[in-house]
C-alpha cells in the first residue's frame, strides 16, 4: 500500500501561505463580532417587525441543524458503503455535527415566538374550523417536546457516529423519520392547511446539496493551506460531479412538488404557490431556481469546470446563497401573510448568526480532526 | 490490409501481472520514444489515459449535441401539437404550458443523449457487427495486463524486452501475424447483412401490423386503437335504466351553487312578494348598448320561443304547437309593471303559465333582458309608418 505521508505544514508558513491555525485565529474575532451583531440585529428586529425576526431565527436554527445533519448524512453513507475515497479530502463533515446542540437551543428559543410564527399556536386556533382537527398534534407543549426528542436523537446518534464511527445504518433510519417530522413540523406547519407529501424530500435535497457544498469548500481550503497533499484532479472532479448531480436532484424534487400542485390546481394546495408565482415574490421564486439549479448546471457542465477550484468555489458560494433563499421562500411568505419580501435587520442578523455560530461550533472540532501531525495517505 | 514483414517486426506486446507495472511500462515506453498502440486490461486502469497520452474524449460534445436535439424535439413537438396543430385547452392551463412540458422534455433529452452518445461511441470506435477485435493475449480478459507498442527507430527488440522484464513483464514478444491490424468489411459478409435485417425486424413488424390492421384509410375496419371513437360511457341525454328518473343527466345536488353565484335574493315566490319586488328592486343596469345587446341575445335564445321575437306571442312553441299563449309582453299591463316586478316573475315564474328562470339565467341576464323588453314595448307603441313596414 501507499507510504505514510506527513504534511509539510511548517514549510508552507515560510512561503507566505497561512496555516490553518492562523486562519482560525483570524476568523475567531470575526465570528464573535458576527454572533454579537447577529443577536443585536435580531433583537432590534423584534421591536421593528417581530414576525420577521422570529422567522429569521427559525431559518437560522433550521439551517444550522441542516448543516449538522448534512455532515452526519455524508459520514453515514460513507460509513455504510465502506467508502474510503473521500477520507483524505472530506474533513468538514466530521465537524459539522457540532452545530446540532446550538441549533437545538435556538429552536427551543422559538417557544417565545411560537404564537407569532405558527397559526396553530395562536389563542384563536381552536375556533378555526380548518385547524381544529390538527390541534391534537400541533400544540405548543407537544411541539416543543418533539423538538427536544428529535434533537436528542440527532445529537446522540451524531455523537456515536462522528466520534466513534458507530451506528451509521441506525442513524440513516432515525434520520429518515426525524428529518421528515422536523420538516413537516417546523416548516410546513407554518401554513397548517397546506400540505405536500414530498416536502421532506425536498428539504433533504437542499440540505444534502448544501452539505456537499460545505465539504467541497473545506476540501479546497485545506488544499490551499497545504493540509491535503496535492491530490489528483480526479478528486476535484468527484466533488464537482457530486455537486452537479445533487443540484439536478434538487431541481428534480422541486419540479416533482411544484408540477403536481400546479397541474392539479386544488385551491387548498395552490394558495401558497400562487403567492410565489404571481406578485412580488415571483422574481425570488425564479431566482431560487437559477441559484440552486440553473447557474450550477451551466457552471459545472464541462469536465474542465468540475476540476477547476475557482469554479467549484464560486458554485458552492452560489449554492449556499441559494439554500438560504430556498428556506427564506419556504418560511417567509406564510409568516408575513401575503406581505412583500424584504431584506432588513433581521435577515442580515440571521445570516451573520449562522456564519458566526457555524465557525464557533465547528472550527475547534475541525482543527482537532485535521491535526497536522496526522498521517495522511499519499495521493497518486 | 496485408501486413508487411518490416511492420510485423516493428510491433510487439508485453504482458504484466499487475496494473501498476503496466502503468509504469507504458510511461517508460513513451519516454523512450516508442509508440504505444493500445493497452488491453481486464478492467479500466486509473491513470492510463494520462499515461498513454490520450487526448480528452470528444464524446461529451456529441452527448451535449444530442441532448440539445432531444430537448428541441420534445419542446418543439409539444408546442406544435398542443398549441398549433390541435389547440386544446386542458385544465384551464395555457396552451403552451411549460411546466407540463418539462417531464417529456427531460425524458427525451436524456434518451437522445444516452442513445446518441452510445451510437457516436460505436461510430468513432469503428465498432460494428462482425468487426474483428484483436485478441492479443487470452489473459487480457482475465488476469494479464497487456501493452502493444511499435518500436522506436533504431532500438532492437531484445533491448526493449529486457527493459520490459526488468519492469515486471512476464513475457514479451514480437507480433508476427496480421491479427493486430486486420479489419473486415461489413458488407462482404452475408452474416453482416443478416444482422442488419434482424435488427430491422421490429420496425418491419410494426409497419406491417399497422398496414394489416388498418388497410382502408377511408372507412373504419379492423381497429387497433380499442375503439376510442365509440365510447361505452353513457351520453348526457340518453335514457338510463339505473339512474334516478330514468335519465343519465341528473339534476345538481340540492344546495349546489354556481361558481358565479350572487348572494341569495331576499324574496320568496308569490304575488305579494312580486309586488314588493316591484316597489323595492330598481334595475341595477343602465340601458346602455352593451347591456341591451346582451339582453337581446338572452331574449332571443330563451324568451322568444314563447313570447315571440317582437314580444307579440308569435313564438315557435305557440304557433307550431298551439300552446297556451303567455301574457303579451307589449301589452299595457306589462308596460306598466315596474322592472322589479318583471324581474320577480322572470325569477320565480308568473301568475299564469310562466316558469321561473332563476335557475337558468344569471341575475345580470334577467335584468338585461328587461332592458330589451322595454325597448320592444317602445317599438310596439310607436305607430306603424305609412309604408306598411312592421
Amino acid at each position: 500500500m501507499s507510504a505514510p505521508f506527513t504534511v509539510p505544514i511548517r514549510d508552507l508558513t515560510k512561503s507566505g501561505i497561512p496555516t490553518l491555525a492562523e486562519i482560525g485565529d483570524r476568523l475567531r474575532g470575526g465570528a464573535w463580532v458576527f454572533v454579537g451583531l447577529g443577536i443585536l440585529l435580531l433583537v432590534l428586529g423584534l421591536f421593528l417587525q417581530p414576525e420577521r425576526s422570529w422567522a429569521n431565527l427559525l431559518l437560522t436554527a433550521f439551517n444550522l441543524a441542516c448543516v449538522g445533519l448534512g455532515g452526519l448524512f455524508l459520514l453515514s453513507i460513507q460509513s455504510v458503503t465502506g467508502a474510503r475515497w473521500s477520507d483524505p479530502i472530506l474533513k468538514a463533515h466530521r465537524a459539522m455535527p457540532a452545530l446540532l446542540p446550538v441549533a437545538g437551543v435556538l429552536m427551543l428559543l422559538l417557544w417565545f415566538g411560537a404564537s407569532t410564527l405558527y397559526p396553530w399556536a395562536r389563542p384563536d386556533a381552536a375556533s378555526q374550523h380548518a385547524l381544529h382537527g390538527r390541534l391534537a398534534w400541533l400544540n405548543t407543549p407537544f411541539f416543543f417536546a418533539r423538538v427536544v426528542v428529535i434533537f436528542s436523537l440527532w445529537i446522540w446518534t451524531g455523537h456515536r457516529l462522528a466520534r466513534h464511527g458507530k451506528g451509521s445504518a441506525a442513524f440513516i433510519l432515525v434520520f429518515a423519520v426525524t428529518f421528515t417530522l422536523a420538516n413537516f413540523d417546523w416548516l410546513m406547519s407554518l401554513e397548517p392547511i397546506w400540505s405536500s407529501t414530498i416536502f421532506a424530500i425536498y428539504g433533504f435535497s437542499g440540505m444534502f446539496l448544501q452539505g456537499i457544498a460545505i465539504v467541497t469548500i473545506s476540501a479546497i481550503v485545506l488544499r490551499q493551506v497545504g493540509l491535503i497533499p496535492a491530490v489528483s484532479k480526479a478528486q476535484n472532479h468527484d466533488l464537482g460531479k457530486l455537486l452537479f448531480a445533487f443540484s439536478c436532484f434538487w431541481a428534480y424534487i422541486f419540479l416533482s412538488q411544484f408540477l403536481l400542485i400546479w397541474y392539479a390546481n386544488i385551491p387548498e394546495e395552490t394558495g401558497p404557490m400562487r403567492l410565489l408565482l404571481q406578485g412580488k415574490w415571483m422574481p425570488l421564486f425564479y431566482l431560487n431556481l437559477v441559484l440552486n439549479f440553473g447557474l450550477p448546471f451551466v457552471l459545472l457542465l464541462q469536465r474542465k469546470a468540475k476540476t477547476n477550484e475557482t469554479v467549484l468555489l464560486a458554485t458552492c458560494t452560489i449554492l449556499l446563497a441559494g439554500r438560504w433563499l430556498d428556506l427564506y421562500l419556504q418560511i417567509m411568505p406564510p409568516v408575513l401573510q401575503g406581505g412583500s419580501p424584504g431584506f432588513g435587520a433581521s435577515e442580515l442578523g440571521g445570516i451573520l448568526l449562522q456564519l458566526g455560530l457555524g465557525h464557533m461550533a465547528c472550527w475547534p472540532v475541525f482543527m482537532k480532526d485535521v491535526n497536522p501531525a496526522q498521517e495522511l495517505p499519499q495521493a497518486e | 490490409m496485408p501486413i508487411t514483414e518490416s511492420l510485423c517486426n516493428s510491433r510487439f506486446r508485453a504482458s504484466f501481472a499487475e496494473p501498476d507495472q503496466l502503468l509504469n511500462a507504458v510511461k517508460h515506453l513513451r519516454a523512450a520514444g516508442h509508440r504505444v498502440l493500445d493497452t488491453y486490461t481486464p478492467f479500466p486502469v486509473h491513470g492510463m489515459d494520462e499515461a498513454m497520452g490520450l487526448k480528452p474524449s470528444r464524446l461529451p460534445r456529441a452527448c451535449l449535441a444530442f441532448a440539445v436535439l432531444g430537448l428541441a424535439i420534445a419542446v418543439g413537438f409539444q408546442v406544435w401539437s398542443s398549441a398549433i396543430d390541435y389547440p386544446l385547452r386542458t385544465g384551464g392551463k395555457p396552451l403552451v404550458a411549460i411546466p407540463a412540458f418539462i417531464p417529456v422534455a427531460f425524458e427525451l433529452t436524456v434518451l437522445l443523449a444516452g442513445l446518441g452518445v452510445v451510437a457516436s461511441f460505436f461510430v468513432v470506435s469503428h465498432l460494428r457487427p462482425r468487426f474483428h477485435i484483436p485478441d492479443l493475449h487470452p489473459g487480457s480478459s482475465d488476469d494479464r495486463f497487456i501493452v502493444a507498442a511499435e518500436l522506436g527507430p533504431d532500438v532492437p527488440f531484445p533491448t526493449v524486452a529486457k527493459e520490459m522484464s526488468s519492469l515486471g513483464a512476464t513475457e514479451s514478444c514480437l507480433l508476427v501475424d496480421d491479427r493486430f491490424h486486420r479489419e473486415s468489411s461489413f458488407w462482404d459478409r452475408p452474416a453482416g447483412v443478416g444482422t442488419l435485417l434482424v435488427a430491422c425486424l421490429p420496425s418491419f413488424l410494426l409497419v406491417g401490423s399497422v398496414l394489416l390492421l388498418n388497410r382502408d384509410f377511408q372507412q373504419r375496419n379492423l381497429s387497433w386503437d380499442g375503439g376510442m371513437g365509440a365510447p361505452i360511457a353513457a351520453q348526457a341525454y340518453d335514457s338510463s335504466g339505473v339512474l334516478k328518473g330514468g335519465k343519465v343527466l341528473q339534476p345538481p345536488p340540492p344546495g349546489t351553487l354556481s361558481r358565479s353565484a350572487s348572494p341569495a335574493l331576499a324574496f320568496l315566490a308569490g304575488k305579494a312578494e312580486a309586488e314588493r319586488a316591484g316597489r323595492e328592486l330598481p334595475n341595477p343596469f343602465q340601458p346602455t348598448q352593451a347591456h341591451f345587446n346582451r339582453g337581446k341575445v338572452v331574449y332571443e335564445r330563451v324568451c322568444a320561443t314563447c313570447h315571440g321575437r317582437e314580444g307579440d306571442n308569435n313564438g315557435s312553441v305557440i304557433v307550431a304547437r298551439g300552446a297556451f299563449a303567455p301574457t303579451l309582453l307589449v301589452s299595457p299591463v306589462v308596460r306598466d309593471m315596474p322592472d322589479g316586478r318583471i324581474f320577480h316573475i322572470a325569477t320565480f315564474g308568473g301568475p299564469t303559465k310562466m316558469q321561473g328562470y332563476g335557475d337558468l339565467l344569471s341575475r345580470e341576464d334577467r335584468w338585461k333582458v328587461i332592458l330589451y323588453v322595454r325597448e320592444l314595448q317602445k317599438a310596439a307603441a310607436r305607430p306603424i309608418p305609412a309604408g306598411g313596414q312592421p
